[in-house]
């Protein structure tokens, strides 16, 4: 028996098709219900940040996160497969018009994604006085939080309604297949099979 | 603002029933050991040496000497043991199989009791594994066997110039894309009884070191285990055989193949607090 924490939304349903087209059978979660168990299979309906904190501490085998979510959380789990899907970025957006210079003595940059937005300023060798915010991150340069801002980018078209643009990318995002390590060496085989049979799928 | 009975987290207390424990497990594990020759050690907390055995000098807790030489608080045991043995006691003893039972520190407060032992200028990993599956046993405890051997990682990073960090979290993604057939089967080896069939397809310098699991696996009669000949460890240095014990997402257990100041030597470690919370969640 596997156990796969899923995201909920979008990329839980997208990751159940796929299972759907590999096993030939429908995998659908009862309502409101957080627990599906099919055949050799558990799923897990998570919130998107813990999907991983949940495979890292093994209460599931295998997950479904974005490659965005993993970079920033650092867990050390198993990067199985690209599932290619759910393609973001993680870009830099500042007030339209102007012009990203690393050769300030310090920028303010305002974020959700801490770690992403530290590592890369520190890989610039740039000073970043990093600002954590929790949600509605395109307001921060309009008032004058922050020079920029670092977020996850799909059409660009919030910035564009606020008045900001990308002027870097960071990080493409796709969502990816992991595994938590002991889970991987005790049930290799069976982790492995499903491996060939998704990468044959997408 | 920090409460009266609050303690660092990562800090370990036990009390009554888990100090017991902690004791049975101790005692039992040293009687063992004495009995098949290993004298008892207790190193120094603070060590000028402790960056040799850790990869990340962030986990270091560091301080300073009276002359502002730099300090660490033990992180680990095995480089400090064998140079306290060598060094500073060459002149006391000739004795070379050595057990330790004391905590080591990470930081910002991470704390782990440890049952150790080395067998200075020993190749013999399964004598070492052997004495780590009699203490285990003797507690009770039946994990999953794994063997790997560092020395594959590192030679594969070298030869197909992969980063050894894709081996240490384990790109399976990156490194089944390089569509390399023998890299495919060993990636997928798990059992000893498909180890010949992939020996003859890998390059001649990966069958010597995969000859060496197998030896290892072969001699053992411990039989629930499994080969992973890609597995990485974080330590800097056990570099060839190495195995660890593991159960659900806790290892129990691990021991490996060093070189130190030229001479090979073989230890492992058994994890005590992992041990003690076992016991206390079936009881």
């Amino acid at each position: 028996m596997l156990t796969i924490a899923l995201p909920k939304g979008r990329i839980a349903q997208d990751t159940l098709e796929i299972f759907e087209r590999v096993f030939e059978k429908k995998f659908i979660f009862d309502d409101r219900k957080l627990i599906l168990e099919s055949g050799d299979f558990k799923f897990l309906l998570v919130r998107n940040q813990d999907v991983a904190t949940y495979v890292y501490h093994q209460a599931a085998d295998i997950g479904v996160v974005g490659l965005d979510t993993l970079e920033e959380q650092g867990l050390d789990v198993i990067r199985l497969l690209d599932l290619k899907q759910g393609y973001c970025k993680v870009s830099i957006g500042m007030r339209a018009g102007e012009k990203l210079d690393f050769s300030k003595p310090e920028l303010k940059v305002a974020t959700k994604m801490v770690n992403i937005t530290r590592s890369y300023f520190a890989s610039k060798a740039v000073s970043a006085d990093i600002i954590k915010l929790y949600g509605s991150i395109e307001l921060a340069p309009l008032v004058g939080l922050a020079d920029m801002i670092v977020d996850v980018v799909q059409t660009g078209a919030t910035m564009k309604q606020n008045g900001l643009e990308v002027v870097e990318d960071i990080l493409e995002s796709t969502t990816h297949l992991i595994a938590n390590k002991n889970s991987y060496f005790f049930k290799k085989s069976e982790i492995l099979d499903l491996y060939e049979k998704i990468n044959g799928a997408i | 603002m920090i409460f009266e009975h609050e303690i660092p987290e990562g800090s370990r207390l036990y009390f009554a029933s888990s100090a017991k424990e902690k004791r049975n497990i101790e005692q039992k594990a040293s009687q063992l050991l004495e009995k098949s020759g290993f004298l008892e050690i207790v190193t120094p907390l603070f060590s000028y040496q402790q960056h040799q055995s850790i990869g990340d000098d962030k986990e270091l807790i560091s301080v300073n000497d009276a002359q502002n030489h730099n300090m660490s608080i033990r992180a680990d045991t095995t480089i400090d043991a064998v140079r306290i043995i060598t060094k500073r006691l060459g002149r006391n003893t000739t004795h070379r199989r050595w057990f330790y039972i004391q905590p080591v520190y990470r930081y910002p407060s991470f704390e782990q009791n440890q049952i150790g032992a080395e067998m200075i200028a020993s190749d013999d990993l399964k004598e070492a594994l052997d004495m780590t599956l009699l203490i285990l046993e003797k507690l009770d405890q039946q994990p999953l066997l794994q063997i790997s051997n560092i020395k594959i990682p590192q030679l594969l990073s070298k030869s197909l110039q992969i980063p050894l960090d894709d081996f240490k979290h384990m790109r399976i993604d990156k490194l089944l894309s390089l569509n390399i057939e023998w890299l495919t089967e060993l990636i997928y080896l798990q059992d000893l009884e498909q180890i010949d069939r992939v020996m003859q397809l890998v390059p001649k310098e990966i069958r010597a070191e995969l000859a060496k699991i197998k030896e290892l696996a072969m001699a053992s009669s411990y039989r629930h285990s499994i080969i992973a000949p890609l597995y990485y460890t974080q330590m800097l240095y056990y570099d060839e055989l190495y195995f660890r014990l593991v159960k659900d997402n806790s290892t129990y257990a691990q021991g490996g193949r060093y070189i130190n100041e030229g001479v090979v030597s073989v230890g492992f470690a058994i994890y005590t607090d992992i041990l003690i919370e076992e016991k206390e969640d079936n009881t």
